[in-house]
């Protein structure tokens, strides 16, 4: 190498380890093949039912600490919330999904989540 | 035939010295207007992605970096001809020489902070426990509680980002006043705190690295990787719309050579 490089760690496999945890959690494109279409959309519309439902839950959160919903309308969103998430649960189980993988590149922006 | 590209260089002359490239194929220079792409003509498409051609790739890039201003394509990109080679380059004219203009004399540095996630987590677990700070519902059914727990979760996750924000600030100010350009990438995992890389002056390289000295001397239980000079992967920028090939996203070559190359110079050191 011609530019005198210098490389310097004090712990030489954890980096490893999250390098290839990176790599992994983010392809550059959705995997779709005919073997795994399936798996490839559901990755896409899971991901963007995530986001979805985040921003609910952090939407819900706020109205509650702002003290506008009524003991029922809390009982209400509280169920609906948690059913939302138990369905995603299901979904992710159903097509292999874990939960650090629902998430997209957005290259200069960032991830999305 | 085909043609291998290496970078975009500030030259549209003839390359003196002698470069070999991959399959030990000569680079030479394919000129448009005052610009140029250093190249080489292989017999067909690189059938094998080995660390060896990606290695190749990188010392060609180094070595034209001595004598001109490179924009390091990414590995592996060809051209069928040398018209498609050129109607890119003519696409892309103007934000190439903004590109070389822009990195000229600067070379880029990398720096990677693993943090102790757990214990900072579990630390501000304990926080929250103990500060009255929760929705003030009553948990006398079931999705009362749930609610009262994603509360709960939600405040850990801010505090947890904050956290991080803070220690990210005090890792970049080592750094932000040398460097002349950044890019951040925080908690690309929870463990892997920053991500970052720095365009830097060549002339202010030793000023860098003393930095690095300073911030690995003081204490505290931050993992550091430190690596550089690269060539200036992740400063493209293209203002132009880019076609369906994405010719300059360099970023999983500079892992995967910092993994392969550099890891190993790591293992012979010791």
């Amino acid at each position: 190498m011609t530019m005198n490089r210098i490389i310097e760690t004090n712990s030489q496999e954890a980096f490893i380890q999250e390098m290839e945890k990176v790599q992994d959690a983010l392809p550059s494109r959705i995997d779709a093949n005919p073997k795994n279409v399936e798996k490839g959309l559901a990755k896409l519309v899971l991901t963007l039912v995530e986001l979805i439902r985040k921003l609910l839950e952090k939407q819900a959160m706020r109205r509650i600490e702002g003290g506008s919903l009524s003991e029922e309308e809390i009982e209400q969103m509280g169920e609906t919330l948690l059913k939302l998430e138990n369905k995603m649960q299901e979904l992710k189980e159903i097509f292999g999904l874990k939960d650090e993988e629902l998430n997209l590149n957005l290259g200069p922006l960032g991830d999305l989540m | 035939m085909v043609i291998y590209t290496y970078g975009v260089i500030d030259s549209k002359d003839r390359i003196d010295e002698t470069i070999f490239g991959l399959e030990g194929a000569g680079v030479y220079n394919v000129s448009y207007r005052d610009i140029g792409v250093a190249v080489s003509e292989l017999r067909e498409k690189i059938q094998e992605i080995s660390d060896a051609n990606v290695l190749k790739h990188e010392e060609v890039i180094e070595t034209l970096m001595t004598k001109f201003t490179a924009l390091p394509i990414k590995f592996p990109t060809i051209f069928n001809t040398k018209e498609d080679l050129l109607s890119m380059v003519e696409f892309y004219y103007q934000d190439f020489k903004d590109n070389l203009a822009g990195l000229r004399n600067k070379v880029e540095f990398g720096m990677k902070v693993i943090w102790p996630q757990d214990t900072i987590k579990q630390r501000i677990i304990n926080a929250c426990n103990k500060s009255n700070h929760s929705l003030s519902i009553s948990t006398d059914s079931k999705a009362k509680s749930f609610l009262k727990e994603k509360f709960k979760q939600q405040q850990i996750e801010k505090e947890f980002q904050e956290e991080a924000n803070r220690c990210i600030a005090v890792v970049d100010d080592y750094f932000n006043k040398i460097a002349t350009e950044k890019r951040l990438k925080k908690l690309q995992t929870d463990n892997l705190l920053l991500n970052a890389a720095y365009l830097v002056e060549k002339d202010k390289q030793d000023d860098f690295k003393k930095a690095f000295e300073q911030l690995k001397s003081t204490p505290g239980d931050l993992k550091f990787l430190f690596s550089g000079p690269w060539p200036c992967y992740n400063f493209i920028t293209l203002t132009k719309k880019p076609s369906s090939v994405d010719y300059f996203n360099t970023e999983d070559m500079l892992n995967r050579l910092l993994a392969q190359q550099g890891f190993a110079q790591e293992r012979n050191a010791v």
